[in-house]
């Protein structure tokens, strides 16, 4: 970022909700990411852009530690959140992933009924009586923007909704267990544009009290509801600033080439 | 950042342990204890039957397997009447389910249309799951006096002009025995033949076939040069699978072969397999070494299906690698 | 051209004997069940499930082998099944990475085939020989030894097929990984895996080998553990090879009676998996 953008920055008073710091991963022996330093701000979105492969989706997955459910993968460097280095602190991997909510490129509600599927995650750390459950479980619904298309089917299958509504479904399902960071992996890939219209909307809301990053494909959705942008290239962070600075005047060539589509 | 602080970074050094909920390392106690009790079960069996053996192997050692003498009274035991009749129903039930299996299997994957495909397919699949006491039964009941009346006295008169078949099929007609006994097993085994071929014939990709159609290839020429060598190490495991089903086979043999303690040059006399002389005697079995001789049958069987079922799977394995 | 029909003549030869092939084995296959119904329905009457086994030559049913068979059935598979289920959970969660896990998937699939008169003797070697009499018990214990193979090895396979997204988006909300499996992945593979346990019920409502010098056998009505059991598939191979005609058509009942539950089972939980297929 350059000095300019980090006065604005400094400016409207962002904060660093997280921050990374000499990043590297491995998948095995080979390196999938390379030195990566960049700080997510509190209550922005940032993206994350860059041909597949580049590593932007396995940046995402160590920010909540969720590599760790595999073997022979590994993080070294920091991911400070409020200072704390989240990959050696002694806290478990399940209450940081509660703090730090996750969405998929494929909608993944689980196999219950709407109603479960939120209520699943809010009763793993909090035990709430009936009504503010209830209660809970709507106002995770209008936060995702789903309650009216649901209200009266609370008790059937999450599997039954459109993809749309799935995915709607598992934002509501993070937002319950209150988050203080989302991460959203190609949230809309696997939909039709009007529920992407309908995500993005609702991305929008969501940055006024979440810290939201997106991984995307679509340089239009990057523009649309992003304040920050990443841009990765074969592991490596290549530019890092606002979103409109990227996309209007990249200050690396390759950056340039991505974002007027000459490769990727 | 220290250097230590790098190290407890990464996945390997941090103590993970101490950070896992009190659930998880319940969970997995409980699931790994689990796992670990198989192989213990398979263990056992091996300690079992080796400990149960240990009079008859002291008293016989290894002329146990060459012994055809199998004599309650006296006490003197020997397993070559049981291992040869094992062998040889389980030789002729391959040779008679192998090729059927197989054409079945062919004509589920290459002819059938699919609305016909399926239900057969299915009818198989269930046949494969009738218990082996029924096929008995019916061995016994309808198979045994059917071949008593037809098909033996026809071979036997036929045979008795031939050299050399004329031994192997040499009366009188008893209807049960060795021979009886093999057709049974070839029946019981065909549809685990069929139902496991099929499965790796389908796992040939479209593609490869097209191609050989492409080049005006006949079914049959798509059948050898393509389907068979493709999976040809599946095609080898499903047949070791069915040995380890024949070899073990207890119940259908029993009820038809006649358990006699001997060796007979002809297929069509009364005989007897490992686990028909067990499942006929171990009752009834008074004296220790009596006991011990026929527990030592059973380690030999189970070694023997071990050693099949081990190389059955390996095979297999190894189709399904290449599946992927 | 004459190679080219030599070629088709040969094709058209094998493609035959390929539809002979399944037309012989399913003929064979058909008149197997065929006898099975006609000789066993004869015999089908209310008699068969209210009495005793008779003594030779007398009359009487089948109820004390009905009785056994459930007991022993319900047994092994109430004792193998969860220790199955679990085993089939470290193959597929805890243990999916691990080398420990390839072993045990290995011996268990040779269980899966391997000759049920061997586990007879092994139930007889632990149980019986050291309790000194036969007994249900060691019958239940010998089907549970069935079971275990079976189940272990569906458990794991419908394990797999849940999708690794889900058990990440599980893992995202926070949730525990023993959580995960009991909440998320069970329900997510239940059908599978109670398609796995109802194809045990059916394979060893069958077997007779692993009863033989376990249960045995017992002529009188007996609900007793530990005392001799009787079983259908052990009455059926007595009477059988018994010269009285009485027992004879007994036995073909009772033949009937387990290929009818057994062939329901199969078909119960096909339909089962087919619905899930379908969904």
């Amino acid at each position: 970022m350059n000095a300019e953008a980090m006065t604005n920055v400094r400016a409207a008073g962002l904060k660093e909700k997280i921050s990374i710091r000499n990043l590297s991963f491995y998948y095995d022996q080979s390196k999938a990411l390379k030195d990566i330093s960049l700080p997510l701000y509190e209550k922005t979105v940032t993206a994350f852009i860059g041909p597949s492969g580049c590593g932007k989706s396995t940046l995402l997955r160590i920010l909540n530690r969720i590599y760790e459910l595999y073997p022979k993968q590994r993080a070294e460097g920091e991911v400070l959140m409020d200072g704390q280095n989240i990959l050696t602190s002694k806290e478990p991997a399940d209450s940081l992933r509660s703090k730090i909510g996750m969405v998929f490129q494929k909608p993944t509600p689980f196999p219950m009924s709407i109603y479960e599927n939120i209520a699943f995650g809010v009763r793993l750390y909090e035990k709430l009586s009936k009504s503010e459950m209830d209660e809970r479980v709507e106002s995770a619904l209008r936060r995702a923007a789903l309650w009216e298309e649901v209200k009266d089917k609370l008790h059937t299958s999450g599997q039954g909704l459109s993809g749309g509504q799935q995915q709607r479904l598992c934002i509501a399902r993070s937002v319950a267990v209150k988050p203080e960071v989302i991460l959203l992996d190609e949230p809309c890939s696997a939909l039709d544009p009007i529920s992407t219209a309908k995500i993005e909307e609702l991305i929008d809301e969501l940055k006024t009290d979440y810290t939201i990053a997106i991984v995307t494909h679509n340089m239009q959705q990057a523009a649309r509801c992003t304040s920050f942008a990443a841009f990765m290239y074969l592991g490596e962070l290549i530019e890092f600033d606002t979103t409109e600075k990227l996309f209007t005047s990249p200050s690396h060539p390759k950056t340039q080439e991505y974002i007027t589509g000459r490769f990727g | 950042m220290s250097l230590s602080q790098t190290l407890t970074a990464t996945g390997e050094t941090r103590p993970r342990v101490s950070a896992r909920p009190i659930g998880d390392r319940v969970m997995h106690a409980l699931t790994f204890g689990s796992a670990i009790l198989v192989l213990l079960v398979l263990g056992g069996v091996f300690v079992s039957l080796i400990h149960g053996s240990l009079p008859a192997i002291r008293a016989f050692g290894l002329g146990f397997i060459t012994s055809q003498s199998w004599n309650p009274v006296t006490e003197i035991f020997g397993a070559a009447a049981p291992i040869y009749g094992t062998l040889l129903t389980s030789a002729i039930a391959l040779f008679i389910a192998v090729p059927v299996g197989l054409g079945i299997s062919v004509f589920l994957t290459e002819l059938s249309p699919a609305w016909l495909a399926r239900p057969i397919a299915i009818a198989i699949e269930l046949l494969a799951g009738i218990p082996s006491i029924i096929y008995g039964i019916w061995g016994l009941f309808v198979l045994a006096p059917f071949l008593q009346q037809t098909f033996q006295p026809w071979i036997i008169d036929k045979a008795s002009y031939v050299p050399g078949l004329a031994q192997l099929f040499a009366g009188p007609p008893y209807g049960i025995g060795v021979f009886t006994a093999a057709i049974i097993l070839s029946i019981m085994i065909l549809p685990f033949i069929s139902s496991v071929t099929r499965d790796v014939f389908e796992t040939v990709p479209p593609m490869l076939k097209e191609a050989a159609y492409g080049l005006g290839s006949t079914k049959w020429e798509v059948v050898k040069n393509v389907v068979i060598p493709h999976t040809r190490a599946g095609v080898i495991g499903a047949i070791m699978l069915a040995l380890g089903r024949a070899l073990g086979e207890t119940m259908a043999v029993t009820f038809v072969i006649g358990n006699a303690h001997k060796i007979a040059t002809s297929l069509l006399a009364p005989g007897t397999t490992i686990s028909a002389t067990i499942a006929n005697e171990f009752t009834e079995a008074t004296g220790d070494l009596y006991t011990s001789s026929l527990i030592a049958l059973g380690l030999i069987l189970f070694v023997v299906t071990f050693i099949v079922l081990a190389a059955a799977r390996l095979m297999l394995h190894r189709m399904e690698q290449r599946g992927k | 051209m004459q190679i080219a029909d030599r070629r088709r003549l040969r094709s058209k030869i094998f493609m035959g004997l390929s539809i002979t092939a399944a037309g012989l084995g399913l003929s064979i296959l058909a008149i197997i069940l065929g006898t099975l119904i006609y000789e066993g329905a004869s015999g089908l009457n209310l008699a068969v499930f209210t009495d005793m086994t008779p003594p030779p030559g007398g009359q009487g049913g089948l109820l004390n082998a009905i009785v056994g068979s459930l007991i022993m059935t319900a047994m092994g598979i109430v004792v193998g099944t969860p220790i199955a289920i679990l085993a089939g959970t470290y193959l597929a969660e805890y243990g999916r990475y691990r080398r420990i896990a390839h072993v045990v998937r290995f011996i268990n699939d040779i269980l899966l085939s391997a000759p049920s008169i061997v586990i007879g003797l092994f139930v007889y070697e632990i149980m019986v020989a050291t309790m000194g009499h036969f007994s249900g018990l060691a019958g239940g214990v010998a089907l549970a030894i069935l079971v275990i193979p079976v189940v272990v090895r569906t458990t794991e396979d419908m394990l797999r097929l849940v999708p690794d997204t889900l058990r990440e988006a599980a893992a995202s909300v926070g949730t525990p990984r023993w959580k995960m499996i009991i909440s998320i992945a069970y329900r997510a593979a239940r059908t599978g895996i109670v398609t796995g346990v109802l194809l045990a019920v059916a394979r060893i409502s069958g077997e007779t080998a692993p009863l033989l010098f376990t249960a045995l056998n017992n002529q009188f009505w007996s609900a007793d553990l530990n005392a001799p059991m009787a079983s259908l598939p052990v009455v059926i191979f007595q009477f059988a090879l018994s010269p009285y005609v009485d027992w004879q058509q007994l036995a073909w009942t009772g033949a009937l009676l387990i290929t009818m539950s057994v062939l329901t089972l199969s078909i119960f939980a096909r339909i089962l998996t087919a619905k899930k297929a379908h969904q």
